[in-house]
């Protein structure tokens, strides 16, 4: 390479490079950096190799490139310019590759992305969702050029800016340009990076030094290391253009140590950068004297700071110092220093080139341009991302990101690492801003996001920043070295079950303090993930500290295991697996019993918890749970049936439950185990509460029900039905009949109402859900006709829907006010609604009900924009200009039910809270007066059947304490119950054995709609058994542990 | 790597190398570590000699970063991920694997210096987390299932010698 002594000799090498590369029309671009982990060097060489052999030498071009950004899908290859991508490559398709794709333009199937919902391949780069919702300007040369090679970014545009620069810019415009770029530093803070120029260059004081901070030490974050490994040179240029700026005569890139294929990609440019003479003295014969070099760090996370930077590249300890001076005053050597990140330099280059006002065509009012986020943690697509600041971080995570693997929920996402915060489901449509972040408590930061589901816990993760930030803090100042220290020993005995309710103050006071009092951004920002947490999770706290529950079943004290933690009713899963294993049917059942009386009832309609959380998910699929207890409660009723003596009486005193319902019945089965007689009073001549009037028999058979209700009653729970607790017959009567103690459970049954035109009137082809469902289940004469719409997007909505169907409507369309991936409808039953041919219309608010004549004639909706507001509550936007108006015969309203209070008495002392809802302890379910306690949907609101049984377990605790006389809180603690089963299962075996979860199967679609037959198939016990032993027994794993 | 006496030779042309240079202690002493695969305490005293601090200043600087070490290290540097993507992804699981496989607790050295345990701050391989890095090979996506057969690999090596 010879230097280049004039700005033309660079134009001249430009336009000879791309003559050259122009020959070679093809080019085969390889991830050579992050896709390394997964074999790319041996794809690469295959095809090379391939290429060769087929004798395409001369037509072919092979890079070896820096990260391509979808790092989900590795080793990833783009071949140009055809714009196609392939992923997930190994070196055997290398052959067809050269053959199918290089030689004849044919595209290969299986190394294509898939579309996630249809499953076609997607081969063209730009219409993959991952790419085509980027823009991506500071990592267009990523994985487009070979790093190592200064041609190709030269060949791409590079040093242009140099070139434009040198020849016709001062200082002062430079510095002119980036200032009206209202470029912020991309480290984290968002300083403007023009004026930080502008104050170095002002400085007194020679001479004077630029720094690259390259220690991106941000767990999470990994987009610089992506830019020096991708595209080393523009980092180069950027700084180059900042000195010439600043007037700096030198600068360093300080970069750290865990990154070995940066610094060796830094290295080479470097070594390039000056053979060609852009570094070094007189630079393109312009008189232009500056040099650069290399800082290798030594592993501390603090040295991110600048002040612990820059102690750091003097040879001296890593630890801050206070400011002012500021490093533009008195930086490295005392001399006026200039920081910034490595994704700002990056920048630079750009804003030059093309100008200011090109750089903010993207970007909000005040923070232009692009930013690079590296998504990470839960989610499918993780890699890098580079968006227009302002993107909203849904459009991040779901629409470019994917989504959350496994059909998880989506709780949180991390921004900033340990200096950041959570931001919450609630701001989903947050535009991703420096200020709009930082309003609700996060940072920007350095742009890792790291999603969490629901299976995180906010309370360990908190925990985990600090324990970072306490090993990382230098231990200089007082308020960060034992403020830390405090912080992370109060979140760490919560997370063990020993954390008190003041220790949530305690928290908050000191992060305010180490906050206001630490010397660096380490200390001022380390409370941040705590407090972040307790704002909008405060309740996962309060759940350790008082009931020793961990939302996200990983708080080692408190789990056995995941699955047994997040079932509500905490039943202890992996040993009823075990037991099916065993083919110890009964057993499986009475194990279940242990918690829940209504094992057949769960074997069907249970969400389910304990699968979101089993750690066999975390290999393939969960295990089929859910399905194995169907499996076990229905044989037991096959082969034992209902019958079973009485559990003995062996206490004096008497109970009264009011609502058969499953939490009415869960509270009088366990009460009767205790040894209590416990009598339930039902207005309805049926049991079962919502399972018997509304749950269609499509998904729960009448008989299912009346046998779990049948064994209850064999235990010896009597149930009166058409026994109404009402003004003639009050629950303070049953106080005085004798029962000592009463459990309100009387559900959630009353349709809510929209309030919309129309809704008034009594029109013939206008119903309630629940009661729509009701009337159809006790086989009144509800049949519909023709067209039917269904207003609602929850459970019961789509319950509705598919009756409806069964009841005689030809089509069935429902509309909602969320939009398709927001209903809160279960998603399998949304699928099998869909099979079944009913039409969703998601986004659209009800307006009017039309009518003549008395009947339904059409609905009218508008479009709904927005259901939450920006502080994430309830409050849907419509947009009036977009109306939609649907003819039909039907309208069923089914948009949530209500608590029906009006068996109460209104004198009743029952303290109410303002919405008329009763006041009750969460933990111990009793009410203001003594003796009487409630629960269920009846103090919730519409939950899960399981919640429900889990609350009126709760109750019978409770209700055994009162009337025992015993004090303090409930405790239901996760326990091993006492009928062990000792089968190791998948445990034993030490290979990763595929063993696919297995599919249950359906009736039909076309066939099931005739009539109400059960959609869902039951297993075979071969089936059950093998599922089984898919089971992993974590709580083994723990057992041994604590041995 | 059985700590023997060091060779004294390969030090002082260390400390010549740098001896002159600007700010020279920390790439002083990471050189002393990449040649050694530790910092020898002995080496201490001849290096703040030629670079004209005082001994505890450059035992301060050492202690200081996590890049250096005091005590030898085993020919298998093993680093497990604790960054937040890897621990959400279930890292302190491996990491406890790993324990127990190894019988190291973090940051101890097998007796037959085969093997060092430790924790690194953030690897930024979050793409393939959890991950872990085995002296400069990355391990990306690690299940527990597959923690024996990737450790056996290294002992393999250890058989053959």
């Amino acid at each position: 390479m010879e230097k280049l002594s004039s700005i033309g000799q660079l134009e001249w090498l430009r336009n000879t490079i791309l003559a050259r590369d122009a020959k070679r029309k093809t080019q085969v671009h390889i991830c050579m950096t992050g896709c390394r982990a997964y074999g790319a060097s041996e794809v690469m060489e295959a095809v090379e190799k391939e290429v060769k052999k087929q004798g395409l030498s001369n037509e072919v071009e092979i890079r070896a490139t820096g990260c391509h950004g979808f790092c989900a899908k590795a080793p990833v290859m783009a071949i140009e310019p055809l714009g196609i991508q392939y992923q997930e490559v190994d070196p055997e398709a290398a052959s067809e590759i050269v053959d199918m794709t290089l030689r004849n333009n044919r595209f290969i199937d299986r190394l294509a992305y898939k579309d996630p919902v249809t499953g076609a391949p997607v081969f063209y780069r730009n219409q993959i969702p991952f790419y085509k919702k980027q823009e991506r300007r500071v990592l267009a040369n990523c994985g487009r050029i070979s790093p190592t090679n200064i041609d190709h970014y030269i060949g791409a545009g590079g040093y242009q800016a140099v070139a434009k620069m040198l020849s016709k810019m001062t200082p002062e415009n430079v510095i002119a340009e980036v200032t009206d770029a209202k470029l912020r530093g991309r480290g984290g803070a968002g300083f403007p990076a023009g004026l930080k120029w502008k104050f170095t260059r002002q400085a007194p004081g020679s001479p004077k030094y630029i720094i690259c901070n390259a220690d991106e030490g941000d767990p999470g974050a990994f987009m610089d290391r992506a830019i020096l490994e991708g595209d080393p040179h523009a980092v180069l240029e950027g700084m180059l253009i900042g000195a010439y700026a600043i007037g700096a005569e030198y600068g360093y890139i300080y970069v750290r140590e865990e990154y070995p294929i940066a610094i060796e990609h830094l290295t080479i440019a470097l070594e390039q950068a000056k053979e060609l003479g852009l570094l070094g003295e007189n630079i393109l014969g312009t008189g232009f004297n500056y040099d650069l070099s290399l800082k290798i760090g030594a592993g501390a996370f603090v040295c991110g700071e600048e002040t612990a930077l820059m102690a750091s590249i003097e040879g001296q300890r890593g630890m801050p110092r206070a400011r002012p001076p500021f490093p533009a005053q008195s930086g490295l050597g005392g001399k006026p220093t200039n920081i910034n990140n490595v994704e700002t330099w990056a920048n630079v280059p750009l804003i030059i080139k093309n100008g200011a006002e090109w750089y903010g065509q993207v970007g909000t009012d005040n923070s232009k341009g692009t930013k690079i986020f590296s998504l990470a943690g839960k989610v499918n697509n993780t890699g890098l991302v580079e968006v227009p600041i302002g993107t909203t971080v849904k459009d991040i995570i779901f629409g470019i990101g994917g989504g959350i693997p496994k059909g998880r929920k989506f709780k949180a996402v991390q921004m900033g690492g340990p200096s950041g915060g959570c931001v919450p489901a609630q701001f989903l449509n947050l535009s991703v801003d420096y200020d709009t972040i930082q309003r609700i408590g996060a940072i920007m930061g350095s742009g890792g996001l790291v999603v969490l589901d629901e299976n995180n816990c906010m309370v360990e993760i908190a925990r985990f920043f600090l324990s970072f930030t306490q090993s990382e803090s230098c231990g200089k100042c007082a308020p960060c070295r034992l403020g830390t220290t405090q912080l992370l020993e109060i979140l760490t005995r919560i997370t063990r079950g020993e954390g008190q309710i003041s220790d949530i103050q305690t928290i908050k006071e000191l992060g305010a303090t180490i906050t206001e009092s630490s010397l660096c951004g380490l200390g001022q920002a380390c409370a941040k993930p705590a407090l972040s947490t307790l704002k909008y999770f405060v309740k996962e706290y309060e759940d350790h500290i008082r009931e020793h529950r961990c939302a996200g079943a990983t708080c080692d004290s408190m789990v056995i295991s995941a699955c047994q933690h997040a079932c509500p009713a905490g039943i202890d899963v992996p040993n009823y697996v075990a037991a099916v294993a065993l083919g110890k049917y009964e057993q499986a059942v009475d194990i279940i019993r242990e918690r829940n009386p209504f094992p057949a009832v769960c074997g069907r309609i249970c969400i389910h918890p304990c699968e979101f959380k089993c750690r066999r998910g975390e290999l393939d699929e969960p295990v089929a749970i859910r399905s194995i207890k169907r499996f076990a409660s229905d044989w037991y009723f096959e082969h034992i049936g209902s019958s079973r003596d009485p559990f003995p009486v062996t206490k004096a005193q008497m109970a009264a439950v009011v609502g058969a319902g499953p939490a009415g019945l869960s509270c009088a089965y366990f009460l009767a185990k205790m040894g209590y007689k416990v009598t339930v009073f039902e207005s309805q001549p049926i049991a079962g509460g919502m399972l018997g009037i509304a749950v269609p028999e499509f998904r729960l058979p009448r008989k299912v029900v009346e046998d779990e209700i049948k064994y209850i009653e064999n235990c010896g729970v009597e149930i009166r039905y058409n026994s109404p607790i009402d003004a003639g017959h009050t629950f303070t009567d049953l106080l005085n009949e004798g029962y000592e103690a009463v459990f309100l459970a009387a559900g959630a049954q009353a349709s809510k109402q929209i309030g919309i035109p129309g809704e008034d009137k009594d029109l013939e082809g206008l119903y309630y859900g629940l009661h729509f469902l009701n009337g159809i289940k006790k086989g009144q004469e509800m049949r519909l006709k023709n067209r039917a719409v269904v207003i609602g997007g929850g459970n019961v909505a789509i319950d509705v829907a598919r009756t409806a169907l069964r009841a005689g409507a030809q089509h069935v369309q429902i509309f909602c006010l969320e939009p398709r991936d927001e209903m809160p409808a279960w998603e399998k039953e949304v699928e099998e609604a869909l099979d079944e041919g009913i039409v969703i219309n998601p986004s659209w608010s009800p307006k009017q009900i039309l009518y003549q004549d008395g009947k339904v004639t059409g609905i009218e909706f508008v479009r709904c924009v927005c259901v939450f507001d920006d502080e994430g509550c309830f409050n849907p936007e419509c947009n009036e200009e977009v109306t939609q108006l649907v003819e039909a015969e039907n309208v069923l309203i089914s948009i949530g039910q209500a608590q029906d209070m009006s068996f109460l008495s209104e004198d009743s002392q029952l303290e109410r809270a303002l919405w008329g809802a009763l006041v009750v302890d969460e933990n111990t379910l009793s009410t203001n007066i003594s003796g009487v306690f409630a629960g269920g949907d009846f103090t919730t609101g519409p939950t899960f059947v399981i919640r429900a049984i889990a609350s009126g377990r709760r109750a019978a605790i409770a209700i055994d304490k009162y009337l025992q006389g015993a004090s303090g809180p409930v405790e239901i603690p996760d326990v091993k119950t006492a009928m062990h089963e000792d089968a190791g299962l998948a445990l034993d075996e030490e290979t990763e054995q595929e063993m696919p979860r297995i599919r249950v199967e359906l009736e039909k679609a076309e066939k099931r709609v005739s009539d109400f037959r059960e959609v869902e198939k039951g297993l075979s016990s071969q089936e059950a058994i093998s599922e089984s032993k898919r089971c992993l027994r974590c709580d083994l794993e723990k057992e041994r542990m604590s041995i | 790597m059985e700590p023997k006496e060091i060779d004294w030779n390969k030090l002082t042309a260390v400390i010549a190398k740098h001896e002159n240079e600007k700010w020279a202690l920390i790439p002083l002493l990471q050189e002393v570590q990449e040649t050694f695969g530790y910092v020898p305490p002995e080496s201490i005293e001849p290096i703040a000699q030629a670079l004209k601090m005082f001994p505890s200043q450059v035992q301060g600087v050492i202690t200081f970063y996590a890049g250096f070490s005091l005590k030898p290290k085993g020919k298998y540097v093993l680093k497990v991920c604790r960054g937040t993507a890897c621990h959400v992804k279930g890292s302190r699981n491996i990491l406890r694997l790993m324990q127990n496989e190894l019988g190291l607790e973090k940051g101890e050295t097998s007796a037959d210096y085969q093997f060092t345990l430790e924790t690194v701050a953030c690897l930024g391989a979050c793409f393939v987390a959890p991950a872990m890095m085995v002296n400069r090979t990355y391990y990306g996506k690690l299940a527990p299932t597959r923690i024996s057969s990737l450790l056996a690999q290294y002992g393999k090596d250890k058989e053959e010698e």
